[in-house]
Formats: C-alpha cells, sequence, structure tokens
C-alpha cells in the first residue's frame, strides 16, 4: 500500500490499524463477555506509557516496544479486574471508570511523566536490517501486530472458552448454574484484553512519538466503545470498522466541516437506539444465530 | 455546592431510573450557555437563573421520552451508552451555536462587591453561591421529606415494581425526574459562569468529580449528595493548594475504595 | 462568533489583478506561480484563543499590505485549531505537513504542543516559524536547523525581572504558574537572577493546565502568607480569571503583583479592567512604544480590526514579515530548502518591537528590549507604560549546535 498512495493516507491507515486493535481488545470485553467498560483506556495508556519511558530512557528495542508494554498491562489487568469483576453493571462501569482516572491523575501530576505535556521524543525500535523510521517499514510494522492481535482474538473467540463468554453475556445465572465458574472466565477475558490493549498503547506511542494523558482518560475508553457500537458487536471486523469511521470522520470529514463529532455523536445515538448491532449488523441481514 | 447541585440531579436520576446519566455534564454545559444568550438579550443575570434551567429541562425530557424510554427493556447499559453519546452531541453543538472561545460573565451587581470575613476580605459571588446552594438542598429536602410527589419519589427509589403497582404512572415521574435533574444540573451552569467561566469542555470535567460525589454519597441520596459534595470540595480545596501532585490521585483512590467496600456509598441504598 | 470550519483566505482583487496583468507569460514561471501555502496550527479554542486570533491578525495585516502576493506567489492561509492540546495539534500539523504539503508551518502557541510537534517538523524537513510557543529547549539542546522562533524563548521576558524586582519591589516572592513547561520555564529564568540579588522564594506553586481555573484555593494560601512580592505568569483567560480574583480576594492591600508581561497584554487588559492597576511585568513590547513602525502598525491594525494591538499580533507580524523578507530573498523559491532557511536566517527588518533579527545560533529573536511596564490609567483607557527597559536580551541557547 505505502507504494500506491502517498504518505498521509498510509499514516491514517496505519492510525486505524492501531484503533482497531485497540477496539478488537475492548470488543473481546463488551460484545463477547457483556462487560462495558469505561477504563479500557487504563491499558492503552499504561502500554504507551512504559513503551516511551522505556524507549526514551533504558532501550529501543523490542523488548521496552512489545515485552514489557504487554506485561505492565496484563498486571494492570489481573489487578483491576480482579478488583472490578466482582461487581456488575453500573458499579463496575463506574470502578473501572474510576480506576483509568486513578492513571490518568498520576499522569497528569507527575512531572517526571511529563505532566500534561505529556512526553515527547519517543524513538521507534531499532530492529537489525530494517529503519522503522521509514513510513513503508514502520506500516507493516503495524500490519504484522494487527494481523497478530486480529488471528490470536479469533482463535480464542471461535475456542470453547470463546463460547463460555458469550453463554455468560447471555446469561450468567444459567452458567453459573451449570457449573461454570463465572468469575474467573470473565478475568482472563479482561487480562487478554487489557494485554491486547497495552500493545495498541505501545504502537500508538510509537507511531506519534509521543504519549500523553488524554490516552489515560475515560473518555478514549468512550471513543473505543463508540467504533466498537458504530462497528458492530460481536465480530471482530466490526471495530476495525468503527475505527475507519472514526478516524476516517475526524481526519477527512473535518477538512469540510469541523461539525465531525456532531455527527459522530447522531451517528452513534442512532446505532444505539435502532441497529444494535452495529454496521456490520445491517450488512449482514442474516445474522447467524447466537452460539 | 455547584457540586451539589449537579449531584443531586445525577444521584435522584440513577434512583429513580437506575440509569447514570453521562450527559448530565452536557446539561450544565447548556445551561451555561443558555444562561449567558438569556442574560446578554435581557441584560439580567436573575432573569437568566430562572429560565435558563426550563429551557434545559425541556431537552432533558425530550430525551428521556424520545430516547431513554425505548432502552427500558434493554438494560442500564444501553443506557448508559447513549447517554454517553449525548455528550459528544450536545458538546459539539454548544462549540457550533456560540463558538469555542472561553466566555465569561460578570456576577449581578448586587453581589459584585467582596466581604471582609475577619482578616481576609472573599467575594459576595461566592458567599451566594454556597447560601443558594443550601437553600436548594432545604427545598429539595422539603419536597422530598413532606409533599405527596416526594413520597412517591422515595418509594420509587425504594422499589420501583411496586410503586408502579399502585397505581403510578411510572412514566411520567420518570419523565420529571429526568428533567429536573437536568434543571438542577443548568442552574448549576448558571450560577458557574461568573466564576468559572463557560466553555464547551466544562460538562467533561465536572462530570466526573459529580461520579466521585455520587459514590461517596450514595447512589440515590439527597443526603449523600449534600454529604458528598461538602467532602470532595474540601478535600479539592486543600488538596489542590496544599499536596497538588497527590489529591488529585487521592481522591480516585477514594472512588475507587468507596466503590469496593461499599458500594451504596455513605447513605446510599442498595442496587435492585 | 466565530466559526471553526477550516477556510482559506484567498487573496482576492490584488491576486486577480496580478495575474491578469501577467498574462500568458505567467503560465510559463510553473513552480513559481504555485500558491504559497502557510499552514497555521494554532488555538482558536480554549484558554488560549485569544492569542490565535491575535497572531493570525497580526500576519493578516502584512499580507493585506503586500496584496496577498508575495514574489509572484498568491499567499494562502490554512487554519488548523490545536486547541491547546499537544494531542490534537501533533494531528494538526501531521495533516498540515503531509497532506497540505504547506511551505512554512506557523505556530503554535502553548509551548506543550511545540514539544509534541518538533520531533514530527524536524524529521519532516518541515521549516516551522514558531509564532507564540516559547519552551526554552527549543532554543537549546533541542533546536532544529528548520525551527526558527519569531516571538520570544520563556527565558528572554523573565530574566531581567528577577533582578529588577529585588532591586525596586521586595526581596520576598511566592510564585505562580501554570503547571506546563511554559510554566516551569518563565519561574526558573525570573529566579536565575532573583536569587543572586537577594532575593528569596517564599512559597512556589503551579496550577492545573490548560482547565479554566478556579484559583481560589491557591490565592487563600497565599493571603495567609502575604508575600511582599507575587509573581506570576498567566496567559489568555487564565490571566483575566487570575488578575480578577486576585483583586476579590483582597490580595493588592498586602502583595505587589508582578509577572511575565501575558498577565496583562491589551488582549487581556479590557476583561481585567481596575483589578490590573499597578501591576508590573516584562515583555518585549507595549502598544505606547514611540517608533515609526509601531505608530504605523498600531494605527493600522487599529483601522483594520478596530481594536488596540498587543505583544501576539506582533508576534504575527513579525512571523510574517519574516516569510516576506525571505520569500523576497530567494526570488519566490521554496523548493530549494537550504537556500530558503539561509534566507530566513538573514532576515532583518523593522519591527514594532525594535530592530528585529534572529540570533543565528539559536534561530530565536533577538529582543532588542525587554520593557518593565506598569499598568496605568492613560487617557481612560489601561495601558502599559514602560518604566525600565533592558537592551539585546539573547537567549543563552545552551546545548544548542546549530551552525553559529
Amino acid at each position: 500500500m505505502p507504494w500506491v498512495a502517498g504518505t498521509y493516507p498510509v499514516k491514517l491507515a496505519q492510525e486505524i490499524l492501531i484503533w482497531g486493535i485497540f477496539a478488537m481488545s475492548l470488543d473481546l470485553l463488551v460484545g463477547y463477555a457483556g462487560m462495558i467498560s469505561f477504563g479500557h483506556s487504563a491499558f492503552f495508556g499504561l502500554g504507551g506509557y512504559v513503551a516511551a519511558l522505556c524507549l526514551k530512557h533504558w532501550s529501543p528495542s523490542l523488548a521496552s516496544a512489545v515485552l514489557l508494554p504487554a506485561v505492565a498491562a496484563g498486571v494492570a489487568g489481573l489487578v483491576i479486574g480482579y478488583l472490578s469483576i466482582r461487581v456488575s453493571g453500573v458499579y463496575f462501569i463506574m470502578l473501572t471508570l474510576a480506576f483509568s482516572q486513578m492513571l490518568y491523575a498520576a499522569a497528569f501530576s507527575t512531572e517526571w511523566l511529563g505532566s500534561s505535556d505529556g512526553l515527547p521524543g519517543v524513538p521507534r525500535p531499532s530492529l537489525p536490517g530494517v529503519d522503522l523510521n521509514l513510513t513503508p517499514a514502520f506500516h507493516l510494522y503495524v500490519m504484522v501486530f494487527f494481523a497478530l492481535a486480529g488471528v490470536a482474538l479469533d482463535r480464542i473467540v471461535r475456542s470453547p472458552f470463546g463460547r463460555v463468554l458469550r453463554g455468560i453475556d447471555d446469561n450468567a445465572h444459567r452458567m453459573a448454574a451449570v457449573g461454570y465458574a463465572v468469575n474467573r472466565f470473565k478475568l482472563v477475558a479482561f487480562v487478554v484484553a487489557a494485554v491486547i490493549a497495552g500493545l495498541a498503547g505501545s504502537l500508538y506511542a510509537q507511531f506519534n512519538g509521543y504519549v500523553s494523558p488524554e490516552m489515560l482518560f475515560w473518555t478514549t475508553s468512550g471513543e473505543a466503545l463508540l467504533m466498537v457500537i458504530i462497528g458492530g458487536t460481536r465480530t471482530l471486523a466490526g471495530p476495525v470498522l468503527g475505527a475507519a469511521a472514526f478516524i476516517g470522520l475526524q481526519s477527512l470529514v473535518s477538512s469540510y466541516t469541523e461539525r465531525w463529532m456532531l455527527i459522530l455523536g447522531a451517528v452513534f445515538i442512532g446505532f444505539v437506539l435502532w441497529a444494535p448491532a452495529g454496521l456490520l449488523g445491517l450488512v449482514q441481514e442474516g445474522a447467524e444465530p447466537r452460539a | 455546592m455547584l457540586l451539589f447541585l449537579l449531584s443531586v440531579g445525577l444521584t435522584l436520576i440513577f434512583g429513580m431510573l437506575d440509569v447514570i446519566n453521562l450527559a448530565h455534564g452536557s446539561f450544565y454545559t447548556l445551561g451555561a450557555y443558555a444562561g449567558l444568550a438569556i442574560a446578554a438579550v435581557t441584560g439580567d443575570f436573575w432573569i437568566a437563573l430562572a429560565l435558563a434551567p426550563v429551557v434545559v429541562a425541556a431537552v432533558g425530557a425530550l430525551i428521556e421520552r424520545g430516547c431513554l424510554r425505548a432502552l427500558y427493556a434493554r438494560g442500564p447499559n444501553a443506557q448508559v451508552l447513549l447517554t454517553f453519546g449525548f455528550i459528544y452531541l450536545f458538546d459539539d453543538l454548544v462549540k457550533w451555536i456560540w463558538g469555542a472561545h472561553v466566555r465569561s460573565m460578570p456576577p449581578p451587581a448586587m453581589l459584585a462587591g467582596s466581604v471582609a470575613l475577619g482578616a481576609l476580605r472573599f467575594p459576595s459571588y461566592r458567599l451566594f453561591v454556597i447560601v443558594f446552594g443550601l437553600a436548594v438542598a432545604g427545598l429539595l429536602w422539603l419536597l422530598l421529606e413532606r409533599t405527596r410527589l416526594g413520597a412517591i419519589l422515595r418509594a420509587g427509589v425504594y422499589d420501583r415494581e411496586m410503586t408502579a403497582g399502585l397505581g403510578v404512572n411510572v412514566h411520567r415521574v420518570f419523565t420529571g425526574v429526568f428533567a429536573v435533574g437536568a434543571a438542577l444540573a443548568a442552574v448549576a451552569g448558571v450560577i458557574a459562569v461568573p466564576i468559572q467561566a463557560a466553555y464547551p469542555g466544562m460538562g467533561v470535567e465536572i462530570l466526573v468529580r459529580t461520579l466521585i460525589v455520587v459514590v461517596i454519597g450514595g447512589l440515590g441520596s439527597l443526603k449523600g449528595s449534600l454529604a458528598g459534595s461538602l467532602i470532595l470540595g474540601q478535600a479539592e480545596t486543600f488538596g489542590k493548594a496544599w499536596f497538588p501532585d497527590t489529591s488529585m490521585f487521592i481522591i480516585y483512590g477514594v472512588m475507587v475504595l468507596v466503590l469496593l467496600a461499599r458500594p451504596t456509598g455513605l447513605f446510599g441504598r442498595e442496587l435492585r | 462568533m466565530e466559526r471553526l470550519t477550516r477556510r482559506r483566505f484567498l487573496g482576492g482583487a490584488g491576486a486577480a489583478a496580478a495575474t491578469a496583468a501577467l498574462g500568458p507569460p505567467a503560465r510559463r514561471a510553473s513552480a513559481q506561480a504555485k500558491p504559497l501555502k502557510i499552514g497555521l496550527v494554532l488555538p482558536y479554542s480554549n484558554v488560549y484563543a485569544v492569542l490565535g486570533e491575535s497572531i493570525t491578525e497580526g500576519m493578516r495585516l502584512v499580507f493585506e499590505r503586500e496584496s496577498w502576493t508575495v514574489a509572484g506567489r498568491k499567499v494562502e492561509l490554512l487554519r488548523e485549531d490545536d486547541e491547546v492540546s499537544p494531542q490534537v495539534g501533533l494531528r494538526k500539523t501531521k495533516k498540515l505537513i503531509e497532506s497540505d504539503a504547506v511551505d512554512f508551518l506557523v505556530g503554535p502557541v502553548s509551548s506543550g504542543v511545540l514539544a509534541a510537534i518538533r520531533d514530527t517538523v524536524h524529521q519532516a524537513r518541515q521549516i516551522l516559524i514558531v509564532a507564540n510557543a516559547g519552551n526554552d529547549e527549543i532554543s537549546r539542546e533541542r533546536c532544529s536547523k528548520y525551527i526558527f522562533r519569531a516571538s520570544f524563548s520563556n527565558w528572554q521576558p523573565n530574566w531581567p525581572m528577577g533582578a529588577w524586582v529585588a532591586a525596586h519591589v521586595g526581596k520576598e516572592a511566592h510564585l505562580i504558574a501554570p503547571k506546563y513547561s511554559a510554566g516551569f520555564d518563565m519561574m526558573k529564568a525570573f529566579k536565575e537572577t532573583f536569587v543572586p540579588a537577594g532575593g528569596r522564594v517564599v512559597g512556589e506553586d503551579y496550577t492545573p493546565f490548560p482547565v479554566n481555573e478556579d484559583f481560589a484555593p491557591f490565592l487563600t494560601k497565599i493571603n495567609q502568607a502575604a508575600p511582599r512580592v507575587v509573581y506570576a505568569f498567566f496567559s489568555g483567560s487564565q490571566a483575566v480569571r487570575f488578575v480578577r480574583q486576585y483583586d476579590e480576594f483582597g490580595l493588592r492591600a498586602r502583595s505587589k503583583l508582578c509577572g511575565a508581561g501575558f498577565l496583562t497584554e491589551t488582549d487581556v487588559l479590557p476583561a481585567e479592567g481596575k483589578s490590573a492597576l499597578g501591576i508590573i511585568t516584562g515583555h518585549f513590547y507595549s502598544t505606547l512604544l514611540d517608533n515609526p513602525t509601531n505608530r504605523q502598525f498600531v494605527r493600522e491594525f487599529r483601522e483594520t480590526f478596530k481594536k488596540t494591538p498587543d505583544g501576539f499580533a506582533v508576534q504575527g507580524y513579525d512571523t510574517a514579515q519574516t516569510i516576506v523578507h525571505a520569500l523576497k530573498a530567494t526570488g519566490g523559491d521554496t523548493q530549494n530548502k537550504d537556500r530558503l532557511i539561509e534566507a530566513v536566517r538573514r532576515v532583518e527588518f523593522d519591527s514594532p518591537r525594535g530592530r528585529f533579527r534572529f540570533d543565528p545560533k539559536t534561530q530565536n529573536v533577538i529582543q532588542p528590549f525587554i520593557y518593565i511596564r506598569e499598568v496605568r490609567e492613560i487617557g481612560g483607557e489601561l495601558a502599559n507604560v514602560v518604566i525600565d527597559q533592558v537592551a539585546n536580551v539573547k537567549d543563552p541557547g545552551t546545548g544548542c549546535t546549530l551552525p553559529g
């Protein structure tokens, strides 16, 4: 693709892929396990900050770019998930939101984390034989991670584990009655989603060369939620479609009107009211029966 | 006091409708801008304070009847999502109509000076805000504890099905509660302008703090809102000036702890 | 009422007349006749919106004079709102560089935004003329041969104030500024000369940024300590808020308010009103400066925009003048980047603030003067009256390795 179009559309595509990874991970929670989280930004931002700090101050390597952010996000997911899953419904929503805000407050108030300015000057990892500062190389890099995330999530949702999750979403009481440790399944899903979100955050840091506390603010999680709902829950292509719609509106439509947020909000409300299965749901008229 | 006005609305809406109205901050923003517009036309702060909440209440009623009601069957999660969408809608609408600059309005002439409190001076307008907030608190308490409507509301918060079973038109009450909540938020918005000015993002900013108050005070409780807003207000004032680096973090930490240890907060009721 | 649609300011009659006069030969000069695209990444919303507007107006004044055509090229301004957010500013900058392929990038206002976009600009080899953001590091360890600054470094207006305040106002000061790079830079510069002159910093507060603040907690705290001097940096709507609340809480009786010039610049002075009387600030400009360029500038600005210009408008003016002079030097050529950079480095002209030139060591403007000013009422209007001045203030540029 980089050889066909100019650099700007390519970079838009990269941003869509990265947000697609983030949104897909959120869909694992929202669409498959029925957990609405406004705190997913915690892992996105944590992954981003860990990557930024490690790449800048420790070593510009894949360990900094991939391993450490994933581990950090996973640990955070375990802690936050363990504490949050015990409650459900609106309390779960508020608890996850609060955790994300805690991290936001930490980043926003701490000088060596850049305070409200964030951390600029984040280098891309140096890989042998490849210069990630060149757009085509970075594009392939992002696509590789996108593919990995997509395949991993696909395997998960198609597996018996995935079916249990959907069962939990449909009727948690029945699942518990049949003998499933509902909370343990939810926790695993939560941690997996957190790790993938952390990776997305790390990629975003490398993409921009910059991280900001806004990545940790609960509305960032909300934006991913927008993408999931608009694109279509309980699918993997849906969130990516939603990411494309969101970023497309933001970047392209904003050349002609500044009102893209209004449009987005209205579209989102429309989908929630009338087409809860999102764009993909509309496309697939004959929806497959729920497993 | 601003937090109190906002959290009362939010907590009552949750109490009655089981909905976390994420668009509550938008009612605050709309109130502020409507107040600015009305004051610009009439040249009078008090008229703005009286009219703006009516306008916003109408908007709230429309949203409840038009959109939220359709989602009651689908559960609170869907409703929360819906209100989230309204944030984007309203914030941009405000930007579109009034522009994105920070807009201010001076306090009404009779409250423009300052009062001496001991060795320090304190702006009269801020005193007014405190007194006004307490007055509203008093009025609401009277309404809830001493009127039939209040009894219906309390019953609805306690047990919605039974109340409906007793023949109360719950739908109308829902719309009413939502509208009143919106009106309270709008009042807070108008009052806030002389102190904090109006700008499109003001709703999102105060929304999180309102959520904290509601969590600490207890969902569905008027007493809780008052207690919660006082606690948070003091913590913030004290923390901002003396512990600026950690106060925000600690406040969110408290929110987390309350949700984990005692989700009903100080005075809230059990989740159905 | 500001409409935020992205607009292109096209040269009107002037450009049409020029093309008509040139006729067929215009078609032959292909590369030269391409419009000159100037991308503005400035705030048009949030706390610094007024600054973005002033800078834009200063630029427009210059281009109006040139009839929107410089060295045969039609001037196009592409406005993007950075909302004082580094994240948004980065996105808009990338768009201007990659999608719009602007010849010159101008902006931003916030030091936070500049810090975020610096690497992108440098790697894209995009010429940026900073029209406000003063982060010291851009003239020091993070300087770039593509980045010029026509405004100021955060250090410049504050460095002379330290010694001056210690000598003329008081030796005990409480510092307060917003919590981001500009706030930190400015307070640091003040301390650099305040402390050696015998001054003592009795308190230092940084307020949340960029939210529109209620300063009550901080003012109460300062009021209790009652220091001799309060030294502050705030700009835009934050300055209005701070100055008014400072007065409302009665601090004027006991503590003298001093600060960086943005606290009482003409963009905020009318809104601050009598609360601003007596505030002493340091700045590279005052509307009352008595030189022919400034007198003409103020007069033309008032005629065109129906209001008094401020230092930000001067920054916009100087930025636009820099572009005009550099472009005339290269005959309208923007393809040869090195040649264009050389031309920008060598510009020199009369600005309302004095003789304008860049310091080759840092590519930051050399302030002909930093004026110490006091807000007084002159003929029924508030103005910053010059009471002292320091000449030839250059940023030290420590750590910048540009060819001198």
